[in-house]
């Protein structure tokens, strides 16, 4: 390799460090703890799912295996990414889409679930779980 | 302790990989160089096994699936570790490789380069393929599901069911610390194909770099990439049974795959001129996926690769184009493409690098031309730009290592 070539290299080399450490730095603190969840610093404010990613492995041992399940956030339209959340973190029951018919239990994030065919058996401080009387 | 144990399942695919070994052009290699192409023929070795007892309905269990790897490492009869030619390069290389890895070990320890992919439907399939003990197909093609991409190519599900197997479950921080292994033996490998430890330093900090800012943890873009990269070193420098291998992984890793092997295979035809080779080499990749496809059409599941048959919207290419240029420029004014770039313009003879250009080339034409088949394409090119874009340029510094020569 000539030198010009292993200087553009180096350089770019640089660069890239100084940049990635930047990336690494700006996803914010705290810098050297154990994370809760595999989203923790994805970018300086809270992830979407990280309340379900919390929450659902506690639910997880209260639900019966092969139970259908649904996930949410009561108010919320976007109801996608704490669904598929619970798709991965429920791998031992069947989550069902929030919009179509409701199951026997419904897994609320956040916000309570004022639907009176339901009751709640587990609270939590990042939700609810409920159950259809 | 799982988590641990998910990981060494991974990792202890280096031993059957090293059948690979038996391959003359490979004897060559150093030592790094060939436990990464052990770890790619053991990846590759594993999901072919799980994938072919679907299809036999032989169960997924330690048993029945270690019983072939250790028939590999018995066939592989590797002993001697320390044969093979001398690390190609100063330390200086190698330091910025391992700066690179450590950062990247620290992103993903510390949950900074999350892939949500991996949240929504890499994981999930892993899992659920894990406790079906097969290519769940109730579960890819059930309604609720649509968005999972019931059709892409399982060989990361597959890798993550055999690492649940090995561990009892799936490890979601196994699947993000798999990105700095993989980043780590893309390196590697490079490195002895191409003998050019420079050239493999600035790789890693392209991708390391890119892998960050595209947030790929848990994704498949690592796999990818690991195999991409090995199948272009390869091709570039005549491991040609090395290439095949490498190929039919891509191709079994991600829709795109296909596109990278057609555009390789093409680029060795105009390039070496060997039509038999230019056919035999793809081949295993072209089997594989036709088989996986013939499969997921037969089971309703064709998602991804029906996108073919959508209409393209040529009135957005001057966006498509701007928009993907703009991404392209990864917020560092466009450094790793002259980094790539400028080295080649100093040359005026190309030699081996004419194939690695024409897949660059190639793959970035192919980008937009998906994109163009998207009536708003801004969010995806905004959320994919920077992850698909990582293939051309790594082909770029495999063809700036290859005039470097």
């Amino acid at each position: 390799m000539s030198r010009g070539e292993k200087a553009i290299v180096a350089g770019a080399t640089l660069i890239l460090l100084i940049a990635f450490i930047a990336r690494l730095y700006t996803r914010g603190g705290p810098y050297f703890q154990r994370p809760l969840t595999i989203v923790d610093h994805v970018g300086p404010g809270k992830h979407e799912t990280r309340d379900a990613l919390l929450l659902l492995p506690k639910v997880r041992p209260l639900l019966p295996r092969g139970a259908r399940v649904t996930c949410f956030e009561p108010g919320n339209r976007d109801t996608m990414p704490d669904f598929f959340a619970a798709v991965g973190q429920l791998p031992r029951q069947i989550v069902v889409s929030p919009n179509g018919d409701l199951p026997e239990y419904v897994i609320a994030i956040r916000q309570p679930f004022t639907n009176t065919s339901y009751r709640v058996i587990a609270q939590f401080p990042e939700g609810r779980l409920y159950r259809r009387d | 302790m799982t988590d641990i144990l998910w990981i060494a399942g991974i990792l202890v695919l280096i031993f059957p990989g090293m059948i690979l070994w038996r391959l003359p052009e490979v004897q060559r290699l150093d030592l790094p160089a060939r436990l990464s192409i052990a770890l790619a023929g053991g990846i590759a070795t594993v999901t072919a096994i799980l994938y072919l007892y679907n299809f036999v309905h032989l169960p997924w269990t330690r048993f029945t699936v270690g019983v072939p790897l250790i028939a590999c490492v018995i066939l592989s009869g590797a002993k001697d570790l320390r044969r093979g030619d001398a690390s190609p390069s100063p330390r200086l290389s190698m330091t910025t490789i391992l700066i690179f890895v450590a950062l990247t070990i620290y992103g993903v320890a510390t949950a900074r380069e999350t892939c949500g992919d991996l949240i929504y439907f890499w994981g999930p399939k892993g899992q659920r393929f894990h406790y079906a003990g097969a290519i769940d197909t109730g579960f890819l093609g059930f309604r609720d599901y649509y968005l999972m991409h019931s059709d892409y190519p399982p060989l990361v599900p597959l890798l993550y069911a055999w690492g649940s197997l090995v561990a009892h479950r799936f490890s979601w921080w196994g699947a993000l610390f798999l990105m700095p292994i993989l980043l780590l033996a893309t390196a590697f490998a490079l490195r002895g194909l191409a003998r050019n430890g420079w050239y493999a330093a600035l790789l890693t900090a392209i991708l390391a770099y890119g892998f960050a800012i595209g947030m790929v943890g848990g994704a498949a873009d690592p796999v990818l990439l690991f195999f991409e990269v090995i199948a272009i070193a390869a091709l570039t420098f005549d491991f040609e049974v090395l290439a095949a291998i490498a190929l039919a992984a891509v191709a079994f890793t991600k829709v795109e795959g296909v596109v990278f092997v057609a555009i390789a295979a093409f680029a060795y035809l105009v390039t070496r001129r060997r039509l038999a080779k230019s056919i035999l080499i793809p081949l295993p990749a072209a089997i594989l996926i036709g088989w996986w496809i013939a499969f997921a059409s037969g089971n309703h599941l064709i998602d991804s690769y029906g996108l073919a048959r959508g209409s393209i919207h040529l009135d957005l290419f001057g966006a498509v184009v701007g928009e993907t240029i703009r991404q392209a420029s990864y917020k560092i004014a466009y450094v790793p493409w002259l980094a790539t770039l400028m080295p080649l313009a100093m040359r005026r003879n190309f030699g081996r690098a004419w194939l690695p250009i024409i897949v660059a080339a190639g793959t970035f034409l192919s980008t937009l031309f998906y994109y163009l088949h998207a009536a708003s394409p801004s969010w995806w090119i905004e959320a994919s730009a920077q992850r698909v874009l990582l293939t051309p340029l790594a082909c770029l510094v495999v063809a700036s290592a290859a005039t470097s020569e």
